[in-house]
């Protein structure tokens, strides 16, 4: 490089003045070796340095809160102003929030990903639609919390109950199902629609018949990862249908119920003298569900990739 | 004798009125059981034509069609359910697509969407199809393996097979000899050849011989224009256009 002296300002006009490479110029030797370890080092630093929360978290909580997991903690009610007993009704709750949310925000939202990737003309009532998804999918939850109390508790007379605190998780979840079901449409090559139409078949015939047996997989992936992100989610169903303490379990979706998420919230800062392991215990089963939904859909996963077909 | 394709002031645009047209106030008849050629070089809008024949253009989005396609005489435009248009026109894409399915599955799809379940006749149709598409003989052993691990060539027949499957009236091939080696090529032409005593073929290729040797009328489009069309014979012995006999020369293109 020393023997060909450039101008900074002659090499920005005239191109590429001689001897200068468009790319950076590889070192050579030892330094490329020393170059190569220290970028795969720094790599491998930040892997590991995400995997650490990780597996703190789930050891922090297995320390802490295994003592309290016992058959009783998962079948019976609290007991003692909640300092005691089990979360039983927490449990039935979350089960119960979790599957009437996911019972609107499923059905809603793939058949709109549906409409939207299979369907929908490239117009500008296409393109809002899918920017107020976007934007939709950006709202904190707590603001779905106060739409909720607005729109359900309130406007539609649902009362604090599963039904209100269902339909604002569902509302929560239903632009990420509508952008990941989309995603596993788009994953089916369009020559195999064409193929299909050339020979007649209609555009729901083709979607029934070729697009959808070959990207459920994908569907459901997006799907079940949601179920996990609303059996967590505390905000929205704080003043919708959580309830702080109940003695009974909810009869109907017209009940408030409790929620993993929210007694958790509860015993841990709302309750004075409550023992240690107590909150643990929760959260660790809280964790628990959550995981177990996430290997359920690594099995469903694997089970229909080892079926795929092209 | 009555046509059986005509295509008249054919305009086609992707995008808005201000897009150059793919095909611009093209206008041409086919006449019946013969083998029509259409050569010309990438992009010079012979697929956008294919699609406005089984009407798959209207599937392309912001695409616009102006002018008229008559089969025998009745404006495709007005034909309801667009299916029946399809059923009547077969295609073949360029890229063989095995449909992910089995190899009976995707010759028995067409007739399956247009209701028909009864076993024996199916079977019948997959038989009679693979056998016409020369492929029978190499797969009639495994019809339930899956049509998309099939090889490139014998995919591309499958394809073939796909598009009789539903009796076309009229069979459009899209350069089918792209994927496929010369040994499958040849043995394509001589199925065309044999399927031409019943039913009417478009043979759009990039194989100027290819027209040559199969087509009795090829048309020559060049930069979404039709330059001319007619006899196969005079086109590549004495054409009126100068690009025309440049292009079957191999001067360009």
């Amino acid at each position: 490089m020393s023997g060909t002296p450039v101008g900074a300002g002659a090499g920005a006009g005239a191109g590429l003045p001689g001897g200068q490479s468009l790319f950076a110029q590889a070192p050579e030797g030892a330094a490329a070796e020393r170059e190569q370890s220290a970028v795969r080092g720094v790599l491998l630093i930040m892997t590991v340095l995400m995997v650490l929360p990780v597996l703190s978290i789930i050891s922090l909580l297995l320390i802490k809160g295994l003592p309290a997991i016992s058959l009783e903690f998962l079948t019976q009610f609290p007991e003692s102003g909640m300092t005691a007993g089990g979360i039983f009704p927490a449990i039935v709750g979350t089960l119960w929030l979790v599957g009437v949310s996911l019972m609107v925000s499923a059905p809603v939202g793939i058949l709109a990903a549906i409409y939207l990737n299979e369907y929908a003309p490239d117009n500008w009532l296409t393109r809002i639609i899918q920017l107020a998804i976007v934007n939709l999918a950006g709202v904190p939850s707590i603001v779905h919390a106060l739409f909720g109390v607005g729109a359900f508790v309130i406007f539609m007379k649902m009362d604090t109950s599963i039904l209100a605190a269902s339909l604002t998780l569902a509302i929560m979840t239903l632009p990420v199902i509508i952008a990941s079901t989309r995603e596993a449409l788009s994953s089916v090559p369009m020559s195999f629609r064409e193929a299909c139409w050339n020979v007649g078949a209609s555009r729901w015939q083709t979607i029934w018949h070729v697009v959808l047996p070959n990207s459920i997989s994908g569907i459901l992936t997006g799907v079940i990862l949601q179920v996990s992100r609303a059996a967590g989610e505390t905000a929205p169903i704080i003043f919708t249908g959580a309830a702080f303490y109940l003695p009974y379990l909810p009869a109907s979706v017209y009940d408030p119920c409790m929620a993993l998420s929210m007694h958790l919230f509860v015993v841990s800062t709302q309750v004075p003298n409550v023992p240690e392991e107590l909150p643990y215990g929760t959260a660790l089963v809280l964790l628990g569900l959550v995981l177990c939904v996430n290997a359920a859909t690594i099995v469903i996963r694997s089970r229909l990739r080892n079926r795929r077909k092209w | 004798m009555n046509p059986k394709i005509s295509v008249e002031s054919l305009t086609v645009r992707y995008g808005g009125r201000d897009q150059p047209p793919a095909l611009k106030d093209v206008s041409f008849t086919v006449a019946p059981f013969t083998i029509f050629g259409v050569i010309g070089p990438a992009g010079s809008g012979k697929t956008t034509m294919l699609r406005c024949l089984n009407r798959t253009l209207e599937n392309v989005r912001s695409s616009r069609m102006e002018g008229v396609v008559r089969i025998d005489g009745a404006d495709t435009a007005a034909i309801r359910p667009v299916s029946e248009v399809r059923r009547r026109v077969g295609m073949v894409a360029p890229l063989p697509v095995g449909l992910p399915m089995s190899i009976y599955d995707n010759v028995a799809f067409a007739p399956r969407m247009a209701g028909i379940t009864d076993r024996a006749t199916l079977d019948q149709k997959v038989q009679t199809c693979l056998q016409q598409a020369a492929l029978w003989d190499e797969v009639k052993d495994r019809l339930d393996q899956l049509g998309t691990k099939l090889s490139g060539g014998q995919q591309q027949r499958l394809t073939i097979a796909r598009a009789l499957s539903h009796d076309p009236e009229i069979l459009c091939l899209d350069e089918f000899s792209i994927a496929v080696d010369p040994v499958t090529t040849m043995r394509i032409e001589d199925v065309l050849l044999e399927l031409k005593a019943r039913m009417t073929i478009i043979l759009v290729t990039n194989l100027v011989q290819q027209a040559r040797r199969l087509a009795s009328t090829t048309a020559f489009l060049l930069n979404s224009e039709l330059v001319e069309v007619g006899p196969t014979d005079r086109l590549f012995s004495e054409a009126t256009d100068q690009r025309t006999s440049d292009y079957v020369r191999g001067v360009f293109g």
